[in-house]
């Protein structure tokens, strides 16, 4: 036997399932979604588009998953740039809150705030109590939950895709540009910022791809009226059992998300020859 | 810390760091705060303090079964994701010079949302298979945790003393007793890292399960799911407790084993 055997041997049984479980299923749904009564037909494509109520199921998810991404930008630079300046121990603690979180089922993190969201929950009544919402004022069923649910979820994959970067910076240059006479903020705006783009760039293609496909969170903090892509797939599939609107659907969702994924791949690979 | 740095953006950093941590943190605390409130209802801040609604849970066969399910189909996925994921790792440290496009193609489903990939399996299992059972949500989940496994073992392969097999090999051993005395001991610390990630993973799992699911075929998160959408109780949050309490756990484990830090910003 000769090593490169050995290799595809170790190989072959990870490569078979993803074959099997991972690549032939992406094929299916995508046949499926050109699938008809007689033959292969653009149908369902048509039904999407052409309909007053799905093009705008896609723009919510679309504009949603934008707000989302910006927020977990906003929070999560400040937060990983805390957490690759500070004292080993320190950042140990910050690690846990931000992976404990991310390691609980997202059905639970979504839980807590319904509780949170809700008519008699902790936010709405306290609001009222200031006189600052009216009676019938209430967080739950609207954009703003989801935005605040889904931050939630998605901001630990900012985070830690940005102190992957962060850690290898050499503080060493930051203290350059402060002996240079940079300010503080300038230093972290023309050193820091530049030089975390890369994680900035993965963070953000991260959080939005996984905003604009999870339904967990959509679904019930936004309830039926307020419907996102993916929670239409879902429904599609369980209660409808129109598969091949689901799967039509599903491959919007697919291109979508090849295009934000296929440059940056390509963007990825070129260092590397 | 940069020296330096200004005394209002430390104070502005501190008190940045506790609002985050109680963004990250609220849900948690929320509903484990509920699952132990005495009120009938869902309340927060709890009102008394009583356990009656982990006796009802437990009680409960419904939450029981669901329970035993993901248990299982957890340790099964851990041991399937490790096997594949770190003959995998070991494949692709070895094929370092043709391994990039191989590793991308491994490591894809960490970045193609489950749904694209669960709505495609639920329609070639029906077609094949027709209802969804135990083994269909077990090939699901190992697609999903597979890829942890493999990072994590490539990252600890990567950092190993490649000399020590050549070594073996001079020394006579044969190709299985390297793999088994040499590299196998050198991807442990990976492994294990992994094997902790593929059962939380598998634990937690909603999407797949959610798709895959039928009246026989309910995991626990899916249990919850159907509860939130149907009618909430302090069960639900009793149960979601003991779910954040075994994350708690097995990260401790990892911790106290590995380090967090090794794996998380990798």
């Amino acid at each position: 036997m000769t090593d490169r055997r050995e290799t595809w041997l170790l190989l072959s049984p990870g490569l078979v399932l993803l074959v099997v479980a991972f690549l032939l299923p992406i094929a299916r749904m995508l046949v499926l979604s050109v699938q008809g009564p007689d033959g292969t037909t653009l149908v369902h494509f048509n039904r999407f588009f052409q309909d007053a109520y799905y093009p705008l199921v896609l723009w919510r998810t679309v504009y949603l998953s934008a707000i989302i991404t910006l927020i977990c930008m906003v929070i999560g630079f400040p937060l990983a740039y805390i957490m690759a300046r500070s004292t080993p121990r320190i950042r140990l603690w910050l690690v846990i809150m931000v992976i404990l979180p991310l390691m609980t089922s997202v059905v639970v993190r979504t839980f807590g705030w319904m509780v949170l969201l809700g008519r008699s929950g902790l936010i709405a009544s306290s609001l009222r109590d200031l006189g600052l919402a009216g009676r019938s004022f209430q967080l739950m069923q609207t954009e703003t939950a989801i935005t605040l649910g889904m931050v939630q979820v998605l901001l630990p994959f900012m985070v830690l895709s940005l102190l992957g970067v962060l850690v290898r910076l050499d503080p060493r240059l930051e203290e350059a540009a402060r002996t240079m006479g940079c300010s503080f903020l300038q230093t972290l705006r023309t050193v820091v910022l530049p030089l975390a783009a890369p994680g900035l760039l993965a963070g953000s293609i991260l959080v939005f791809t996984l905003s604009a496909s999870s339904f967990v969170t959509p679904s019930l903090l936004g309830g039926a009226r307020i419907e996102m892509l993916a929670g239409s797939i879902y429904k599609n599939v369980t209660q409808t059992l129109d598969w091949n609107f689901a799967a039509a659907q599903a491959v919007i969702l697919f291109a979508g998300i090849a295009a934000l994924l296929i440059p940056y791949l390509k963007l990825g690979a070129r260092p590397h020859g | 810390m940069v020296r330096a740095v200004p005394g209002w953006v430390r104070i502005g950093a501190w008190i940045f760091v506790l609002l985050a941590a109680l963004f990250l943190l609220a849900p948690l605390i929320v509903v484990m705060g509920v699952s132990v409130s005495e009120a009938q209802f869902i309340a927060f801040p709890p009102k008394g303090f009583s356990l009656r609604w982990y006796e009802k849970a437990l009680n409960s066969p419904a939450y029981v079964d669901a329970f035993w399910l993901s248990l299982r189909l957890a340790a099964l996925v851990t041991v399937s994701a490790c096997i594949l994921g770190g003959a995998a790792a070991i494949g692709l440290s070895r094929a370092r010079r043709s391994g990039g496009v191989v590793e991308t193609f491994f490591l894809s489903p960490l970045v193609l949302p489950s749904i694209i990939f669960a709505i495609g399996l639920l329609m070639v299992w029906s077609a094949i298979f027709g209802p969804t059972s135990f083994h269909a949500l077990w090939l699901a989940h190992t697609v999903v945790a597979l890829p942890y496994v493999i990072r994590t073992t490539l990252a600890v392969l990567a950092e190993r003393d490649p000399h020590l097999e050549e070594a073996a090999r001079t020394m006579g051993a044969t190709r299985l007793q390297r793999l088994w005395f040499v590299t196998l001991p050198q991807c442990r610390p990976g492994l294990l890292a992994g094997a902790f990630f593929a059962f939380n993973i598998s634990f937690d799992e909603a999407v797949l399960s959610l798709f895959l699911r039928n009246p026989n075929l309910v995991t626990l998160p899916v249990q919850i799911y159907g509860q939130l959408e149907f009618s909430p109780d302090p069960t639900v949050a009793a149960v979601s407790t003991l779910m954040i309490l075994i994350t708690v756990a097995l990260m401790l484990i990892l911790e106290r084993m590995l380090g967090l830090t090794r794996f998380a910003s990798g």
